[in-house]
């Protein structure tokens, strides 16, 4: 049995945190663009796409994240799209924050207070207008700190695609824990690198809330 | 294309459905309750505590809320024999699952205290209330009812997260789902039945939730 | 009972918040049974007095003695013995919103003097009683008015059977045609010979009931007598324009 130093395993490993970034950043952005137009549809005119939107949401917050990449993995083979670990992760992680983020930018759109909308109204702006030029601008800038904070849970979710084999920076802590019998060290570097990813953002997005706090007051 | 899609080879085996079911259930069980004195007692030093103990508090909540649950199982039943502690998988989802949930209960009912209008202490001080009696009686009372939304929310993530519990051969739902599909090949049917089963099991914990805060934690 | 020496004696009170000193050398005896009324501007340190005497706030000088007892603020045990002799009833209530009226009352006597429920119970019926809110044991605080809520908040602090009773400008957060309730309960108090230090702005009130009357004016207590003497017969320019600003 080869005996592997320290740096062999941190550097296994930071050669698969790429992979975590960049899973994460793919779901981030295209989960927000996704997330985006199911909020115009949200707040749109239509009871059907209101309905639509809001089962969406119920369905993505109401069920296990492992279950969604379960699902997108064997779905997409299932119509007989040639899936990988990857094309499915992507995919499910970029509904599941589409779903979350949409969720999110709601409640700030409802935040913004009522009068802005009959303020709006009466100038006779019309409903896309008072959206574009009144809600959506004000409630920008309180959505940042928690959109800020969720990229947190999708980098966290990306451990979940090791499951489904994608070798990311857990799949990687399994696969050195499995050839070098060390679990305790090996699974203490994957948290601490995890850690290192998140906690910067974390507080990033606290300081952006109390920013946000801070300007209101 | 025809896609022929059987639920019912899935359905016939509705026993290993239940019995995962009734896992998922137990294991939530049990984490809430510990999870949630474990989050007041955290929430408590982190407003009153000495400084050692506030700061360990914060290391640990900030600690478990960035890294994944399934690395913190994963430290929990593979890394911890390392150091002479050998758990059952059922034993270490269990802890693994209170430490999450606590972590996250603490800040969230640390927010709650931290709202106590500051006139409630001084009537429970003026009424010569000690500290740990007006912590009890005055303050978390009320703010359990305010944060009980947040903490519903966060029992039924953990909720959902147990279905990571079955990578490590705990024999909850997802794990029976598995083991389903394994015998008979219908993997996407296996997990959309899982799937719909979590979502009821959402559904449900959250009403019983809503019903048990008001009858049992906070008055009305 | 020694009636010769004073329930309460405050001797050189100093307090400071931060640079700036609130309460200037404050010298007040208040014997059992009397009824003090404090009056002054705002400012003038009024409640933070009133707040120093039952621990609320910590004073930086002077002395302040209870039934025979000095005040040690870093002594958890004789703050909570001062504060079943000392009693307070505050501007905004502060009643316990998870509580019904009853049991607001029943909390304390039962987890500090450790009365039984049934003794707690009986006894908390008894005030309410006496309040004139009897049938409102089991209604929730939010349903009561302002008026109701503060007779209850007095109900709640003699349940620890104080003997003295700080009100902290109970009447000023209240609508005025409720007013009249809760004073009417304080004055059945002082009647029964309860101790009171009473913050208030009420003038004919406090002519009414009060045995001595302290105007203080920037942290000092400037004029102390009976009502006659300070309502009709103000000795200093303070005073006279404090009262002449009233009309």
């Amino acid at each position: 049995m080869v005996d592997f130093s320290l740096w062999d395993i941190f550097r296994n490993l930071l050669l698969a945190l790429r992979w975590t970034v960049a899973l994460s950043l793919i779901a981030f952005v295209g989960g927000g663009f996704m997330g985006l137009l199911l909020l115009l549809a949200r707040l749109s005119q239509s009871k059907v796409l209101q309905i639509f939107v809001k089962a969406y949401v119920q369905v993505f917050q109401g069920t296990p994240l492992l279950m969604q990449l379960f699902l997108a993995y064997f779905g997409m083979a299932l119509i007989g799209i040639e899936t990988s670990a990857w094309l499915a992760a992507s995919v499910a992680l970029t509904l599941y924050t589409s779903a979350f983020l949409a969720e999110i930018w709601r409640g700030c759109v409802e935040a913004i207070p009522k009068g802005q909308w009959e303020a709006s109204q009466s100038l006779a702006l019309s409903f896309s207008e008072q959206l574009r030029y009144v809600i959506l601008p004000q409630a920008f800038k309180i959505a940042i700190p928690p959109t800020v904070g969720f990229l947190v849970q999708v980098i966290k979710g990306t451990a979940l695609a090791s499951v489904i084999g994608f070798v990311e920076l857990t799949k990687a802590g399994t696969m050195i824990t499995n050839a070098t019998f060390k679990p305790f060290l090996v699974y203490s570097c994957v948290a601490i690198l995890y850690f290192a990813l998140c906690f910067p953002v974390s507080y990033f997005a606290k300081h952006l809330e109390r920013k946000v706090k801070r300007g209101h007051a | 294309m025809r896609i022929e899609l059987d639920f019912i080879s899935v359905l016939a085996e509705w026993p290993m459905l239940v019995k995962g079911v009734a896992w998922t259930i137990g294991l939530t069980s049990i984490s809430t309750v510990v999870g949630l004195a474990l989050g007041i007692a955290l929430a408590w030093s982190r407003v009153h505590g000495k400084l050692a103990l506030r700061a360990f508090a914060g290391s640990y909540v900030e600690t478990i809320r960035n890294t994944p649950f399934i690395v913190q199982l994963f430290f929990v039943y593979f890394g911890l024999p390392a150091l002479g502690l050998r758990l059952s998988p059922e034993m270490a989802s269990v802890i693994a699952m209170v430490i999450n949930l606590s972590a996250y209960a603490t800040e969230i009912i640390r927010a709650g205290i931290e709202a106590t209008p500051k006139g409630q202490i001084e009537a429970g001080m003026s009424l010569a209330l000690q500290p740990h009696q007006i912590f009890t009686h005055v303050v978390l009372p009320p703010a359990l009812k305010k944060v009980w939304p947040a903490l519903v929310s966060q029992i039924i993530i953990v909720m959902l997260g147990s279905s990571v519990c079955g990578q490590i051969s705990t024999e909850e739902l997802s794990h029976a789902a598995n083991l389903i599909q394994s015998r008979n090949f219908r993997a996407f049917e296996s997990f959309i039945i899982a799937t719909l089963t979590y979502l009821t099991l959402a559904m449900a914990l959250r009403r019983l939730l809503n019903w048990a805060g008001p009858r049992y934690l906070f008055g009305r | 009972m020694d009636t010769h020496e004073p329930l309460l004696a405050i001797q050189g009170l100093r307090k400071s918040f931060g640079d700036n000193e609130v309460l200037k050398g404050i010298d007040l005896q208040v014997k059992a049974g009397e009824v003090i009324a404090i009056i002054g501007k705002s400012g003038s340190g009024k409640s933070t007095l009133l707040r120093c005497i039952n621990g609320l706030e910590i004073f930086q000088a002077g002395s302040l003695t209870v039934d025979h007892q000095a005040l040690l603020h870093h002594d958890a045990n004789a703050m909570r013995a001062l504060r079943q002799k000392v009693g307070m009833i505050f501007q905004s209530f502060n009643l316990f919103p998870h509580l019904k009226v009853g049991e607001n009352i029943m909390l304390a006597p039962g987890l500090v003097k450790q009365h039984g429920k049934s003794m707690a119970r009986a006894q908390a019926e008894k005030l309410l009683e006496r309040v004139g809110l009897g049938e409102k044991f089991d209604a929730w605080p939010d349903q009561l008015s302002g008026g109701q809520q503060q007779r209850v908040a007095i109900a709640r602090a003699l349940a620890m059977e104080p003997q003295i009773l700080l009100c902290d400008e109970i009447t000023s957060a209240l609508d005025p045609e409720l007013v009249g309730e809760v004073l009417r309960v304080v004055e059945t108090l002082a009647e029964d010979g309860m101790t009171l230090l009473m913050v208030t702005h009420e003038m004919n009130f406090a002519r009414k009931v009060a045995d001595r009357i302290i105007f203080m004016h920037q942290g000092r207590v400037h004029e102390s007598g009976s009502p006659d003497v300070i309502f009709e017969n103000p000795q200093t320019s303070e005073l006279v324009q404090f009262l002449s600003a009233l009309t």
